[in-house]
C-alpha cells in the first residue's frame, strides 16, 4: 500500500506545527523520520492518522485521495500507530486489549475471544512473536506492553505501520527485539515509519531517511546515500555541539549516605537500597522504566514515607523529615514529571521560579511577597537559560516542554544545594536544552555538588555519570565505574541476566 | 435476645432492604466502572419512586409502573450526560444538582398531580405481588429469604452474575472498563469514549429507576417525600467500596441491606430511632475504617 502526503500544513492557533510537507510512504520500506522535538514529527503522523486535522494538503492511498477525520477512517484505510506513551488498558488482559474497538462480535455484541485468539495467533506466529495473551498488561514490561501495541495494530490487518519514539523505553535487548519483529513486516511487504530521534537506530534500520525541522520537511532520500553526521546537521540545522570536557575530580566529603532503605512501590517494596554520594561526582541510577527508581526517589526527597532505613545528608538524619525540611537540609530536586510536580502550571512563571523559595528574606516582605524581587529572579533565569516565554508574568502552560524544564532545572540549581536529585531531567526536551541541561549538571560536579542522575536513557547515564548503579525489581542491581562501563554490560544488569553474578552493592 | 432478632420474619425482611441498595449500586457500578463519577444515585432512585407510584396509580399495572420508573431514572441520567458529558461540567457538582433537582421536582409533581404534600397514598396504586417459588419455599427459614419477594428481588440477583459477564465478554462492557480506564487508548482506537459513558449513565438511569420502584411499588404502596431516605448514598459507599464490581459489591450491597433490616427491627426493642437511623452510617464507616486498615496491610 502506497501512501502520499502532499503539501500537509497543520497550525495550533499562531504556531505552524507542520508546514507544507510532502512525503511518500512505499511498502516493504522502513522509512525513518527524525528531528528534534517540536519539529513536527508527531503531529505530521498524527495528521496522517486522523488525530488532529490539517489546514492544507491531501492524503492519498494507492493514488487515490483519501479524507478521515478520526483514526477509525485511519484504521479502516489499513494505517496503525503505536503512541509514544502506550495506549492500554492496564487492568485488562492482552487479548482484550488487542480486541478494544475492532471486536468480533457475536450474538448479542458479545465478543467472540475464542476467533479473537485463534486470529492472533496465526499472525503473531508469522512474525515470530510470543506473548501471553491472557496475562494483565499490568504484570507486563514496557518491552512487552510494546509488543502488544504491536500485535494491535497487526490485529487490525495495518499494511502502514506508524511507530513514534518505539524505543526510548526499551533495554538493548528489548530494542533488538523489536527490530527483528519490524524487519519481519517489512519482509512481509508492510511499509513502516519509524519516529525517533536515535541517530543510531536509523544507521542500523532505516531504508530511507527523512529530516524535520521547525515544521519543514529538510531532506528525505535513501539511508545507503547519507551520513549520520549528515543528518544530525540537518537535525540541527548546524553543526555539532562539541564533545564535552571532563575534568578528572577526587571526590570529596560524604554527601549522602543511604543505608538499607525500603520503601512501598506498587506492588512489590523497593529495597533494601544502601548508597553513598560524595561532593563533586555524578551518580547516575540506570533501569527500564518501572524497577523502583521512582520509589526511591520519592523515598528520598521525602514525597512516599519510608518503611525502615536510614538517610543522611550532610550529617544530618532525614528520613523522618517533611519535603521542606530535607530541601532546608541541602537537596534540590528535578522532578521527571514537570507538568505535575515541577511546575504549577496555571500558575506564573515568577511564581514558580520562586516556589519553595518563598519563605526566604529575599523574597518576601514579612508575611507578604516580595513581588518585585521575585520578578527580578525570575527574569535572571529567563536570561541565563534562554528560556523562550512571554515574560515572567505568563503562565507556566505557554512554554513548551523544553523551556518549562529549563525553567524547573534553573530554579532548582539556583539554589545550589550540596546534593542535586536530577530525574530523567532531559526527558522530552530537544537536542540544544539536552545539551544546556547537561552542562549545566557537569558544572554543579566541577563546583562541587553531589549529583543524582536518576535516567531511563543509557546514553544519558553514560555520558554523564562518574559511577553507574542499576536498579532492577526495586534493588540496586550492580554497580560499574565509568570506565568500566559499556551498555552490553548495563543492559545486562538491567534485566537482572547478571544480577547473581555480582557482589552485594556497598 | 438474638434469637429475636434474627428469626425468620428478618429473613424475609432482609431482601426488602437490600434490593433498592443492590439495584442502585448496580446502575453505580456501570458509571463507576465507564468513569463516570455519579453520586446523583439518591435522585435517580427518588425520582425512580415516584415515577413508579405515577405509572402504577394511572395504568394499574406495577410493571408499567416500574417501566415508568426506568424511563424516569433515564431521564434524570440524560440530565446528567448533557450537563457533564456534553457540557462539561464538574460530575460532583452535577451530581448535587440532579440530587436537589430530585427532590424538588417530586415535591412539586406530587402536589401538582395527586393535590397532597408529604406522602400519597392510595388503593388505586398497583403495588408488585410477592412471587411464590413452589418448593424453595417449604425449605425452612430459606425459605422465607428466598421465597415470596417481590420480581424486583430476583432481578437484582440475577444481574449481578449477568453484570459481571458484561464487563467481562461484551463489547459495551469491555469499552465502559476501557473508558473508566484509558479514556485517551478508546480515542484513539476510533472510539469516543463519552458515547459509552452516555450509555453507562442510561443503564445507571435503568437500573436506579428499578431501586425506586422497590422501595414505593413492591415495599410498600405509597411515595412520601424524600423517600430515599439516603439509600442512595449507602449505594455510592457500595460502588466506591467494590471499585464496580459486580460480585463484591453484592456482598456489600447484602452487609448494608441487613443492618438496614435490623436497624428497623432493634426498634422494636425500646431503642431510640435516633439511635437506630444512624445504623447503617454507622456500619458504612466502620466498613470504610475496615477496609482501609486492610488495605495499608495489604500494599506493606
Amino acid at each position: 500500500m502506497h501512501v502520499a502526503l502532499s503539501g500537509i500544513t497543520v497550525r495550533f492557533g499562531a504556531l505552524t506545527a507542520v508546514d507544507d510537507v510532502s512525503l511518500a510512504i512505499t511498502p516493504g520500506e522502513i522509512h525513518a523520520i527524525v528531528g528534534e522535538n517540536g519539529a513536527g514529527k508527531s503531529t505530521l503522523m498524527n495528521a496522517l492518522f486522523g488525530l488532529v486535522e490539517p489546514a492544507a494538503g491531501a492524503i492519498s492511498i494507492d493514488g487515490t485521495v483519501r479524507r478521515w477525520t478520526s483514526p477509525r477512517g485511519a484504521i479502516a484505510a489499513g494505517l496503525g500507530m503505536v503512541h509514544q506513551h502506550f495506549m492500554l488498558q492496564e487492568e485488562m488482559t492482552v487479548l482484550e486489549n488487542i480486541v478494544l474497538c475492532s471486536e468480533p462480535v457475536g450474538r448479542f455484541g458479545f465478543v467472540d475471544f475464542a476467533a479473537a485468539h485463534r486470529r492472533l495467533k496465526e499472525s503473531a506466529d508469522s512474525h515470530g512473536i510470543v506473548i501471553g495473551l491472557d496475562r494483565v498488561v499490568g504484570d507486563l514490561s514496557v518491552g512487552e506492553r510494546q509488543v502488544v501495541e504491536i500485535l494491535k495494530v497487526l490485529y487490525c490487518e495495518a499494511e502502514v505501520l506508524i511507530l513514534d519514539e518505539p524505543t526510548s523505553v526499551l533495554t538493548p535487548q528489548e530494542k533488538d527485539r523489536l527490530f527483528a519483529i519490524l524487519k519481519s513486516f517489512r519482509a512481509a511487504g508492510k511499509a513502516i515509519v519509524l519516529i525517533t530521534h536515535k541517530l543510531d537506530e536509523v544507521m542500523e534500520i532505516a531504508d530511507r531517511v527523512s529530516v524535520m525541522r521547525g515544521g519543514r520537511l529538510i531532506a528525505s532520500g535513501r539511508r545507503a546515500e547519507t551520513s549520520k553526521e549528515e543528518i544530525a546537521r540537518g537535525i540541527i540545522g548546524g553543526e555539532l555541539p562539541a564533545a564535552r570536557q571532563r575534568r578528572p575530580r577526587a571526590p570529596g566529603e560524604v554527601v549522602l549516605s543511604v543505608d538499607k532503605l525500603v520503601a512501598a512501590g506498587r506492588g512489590m517494596a523497593v529495597g533494601p537500597i544502601t548508597l553513598s554520594m560524595r561532593a563533586g561526582e555524578i551518580v547516575g541510577i540506570a533501569g527500564v522504566s518501572g524497577n523502583g527508581q521512582a520509589e526511591l526517589v520519592q523515598a528520598l526527597t521525602g514525597l512516599r514515607p519510608s518503611i525502615s532505613g536510614a538517610i543522611t545528608l550532610c550529617g544530618v538524619r532525614i528520613e523522618a523529615l517533611d519535603v521542606e525540611r530535607r530541601r532546608q537540609a541541602g537537596m534540590s530536586y528535578i522532578p521527571e514529571d514537570r507538568q505535575r510536580v515541577g511546575l504549577a502550571l496555571g500558575a506564573t512563571v515568577a511564581e514558580n521560579a520562586n516556589a519553595g523559595r518563598d519563605d526566604r528574606a529575599a523574597f518576601s516582605r514579612g508575611p507578604f511577597l516580595n513581588r518585585a524581587a521575585m520578578t527580578r529572579f525570575a527574569r535572571s533565569l529567563i536570561e541565563r537559560y534562554r528560556i523562550r516565554v512571554g515574560g515572567a508574568s505568563a503562565r507556566a502552560s505557554t512554554m513548551s516542554g523544553g523551556n518549562k524544564q529549563k525553567l524547573v532545572v534553573g530554579r532548582e540549581l539556583a539554589r545550589a544545594t550540596p546534593l542535586v536529585i536530577a530525574e530523567n531531567p532531559t526527558w522530552g526536551v530537544d537536542i540544544g536544552a539536552i545539551d544546556f541541561i547537561h552542562g549545566e549538571l557537569m558544572r554543579m560536579r566541577d563546583e562541587g555538588h553531589a549529583v543524582l542522575l536518576v535516567s531511563t536513557e543509557l546514553d544519558e547515564i553514560l555520558a554523564l555519570s562518574d559511577r553507574i548503579l542499576v536498579m532492577y525489581a526495586g534493588r540496586l542491581a550492580g554497580e560499574v565505574a565509568r570506565d568500566e562501563a559499556s551498555r552490553e554490560r548495563i543492559g545486562e544488569m538491567m534485566t537482572s541476566r547478571a544480577v547473581d553474578a555480582l557482589p552485594e552493592v556497598a | 435476645m438474638l434469637e429475636l432478632l434474627f428469626d425468620s420474619s428478618f429473613a424475609a425482611s432482609v431482601p426488602r432492604f437490600v434490593t433498592p441498595i443492590l439495584l442502585a449500586a448496580l446502575g453505580g457500578a456501570l458509571c463507576e466502572r465507564a468513569g463516570v463519577f455519579n453520586i446523583a444515585l439518591e435522585g435517580f432512585m427518588l425520582t425512580g419512586a415516584f415515577a413508579a407510584v405515577l405509572g402504577a396509580y394511572f395504568s394499574g399495572s406495577p410493571y408499567l409502573g416500574a417501566l415508568a420508573a426506568m424511563l424516569a431514572g433515564i431521564a434524570m441520567g440524560l440530565v446528567f450526560a448533557e450537563f457533564n458529558l456534553r457540557r462539561g461540567g464538574d460530575p460532583i457538582v452535577v451530581s448535587i444538582a440532579v440530587n436537589i433537582l430530585a427532590a424538588g421536582l417530586t415535591a412539586f409533581l406530587l402536589r401538582a398531580i395527586f393535590h397532597v404534600t408529604g406522602a400519597f397514598n392510595d388503593p388505586a396504586i398497583a403495588g408488585f405481588e410477592p412471587v411464590h417459588i413452589p418448593l424453595v419455599a417449604s425449605i425452612p427459614y430459606v425459605g422465607r429469604l428466598l421465597s415470596g419477594q417481590s420480581i424486583l428481588f430476583y432481578v437484582a440477583i440475577i444481574a449481578v452474575p449477568a453484570l459481571h459477564v458484561f464487563f467481562a465478554r461484551h463489547r459495551l462492557g469491555l469499552r465502559m472498563r476501557a473508558a473508566g480506564e484509558n479514556p485517551a487508548a478508546l480515542e484513539a482506537g476510533g472510539v469516543s469514549p463519552s458515547r459509552v459513558q452516555l450509555w453507562a449513565l442510561i443503564g445507571c438511569g435503568a437500573f436506579c429507576g428499578l431501586a425506586g420502584a422497590q422501595l414505593s411499588i413492591a415495599n410498600v404502596n405509597l411515595f412520601v417525600e424524600n423517600m430515599s431516605a439516603g439509600r442512595g448514598w449507602i449505594a455510592v459507599v457500595a460502588v466506591l467500596l467494590s471499585r464496580g464490581r459486580p460480585l463484591p459489591l453484592f456482598l456489600i450491597a447484602v452487609v448494608f441491606g441487613m443492618v438496614d433490616s435490623l436497624s428497623f427491627r432493634v426498634q422494636g426493642f425500646g431503642l431510640p430511632q435516633q439511635f437506630t437511623d444512624m445504623m447503617p452510617y454507622l456500619a458504612t464507616l466502620v466498613v470504610l475504617v475496615g477496609l482501609s486498615w486492610w488495605r495499608r496491610r495489604q500494599s506493606v
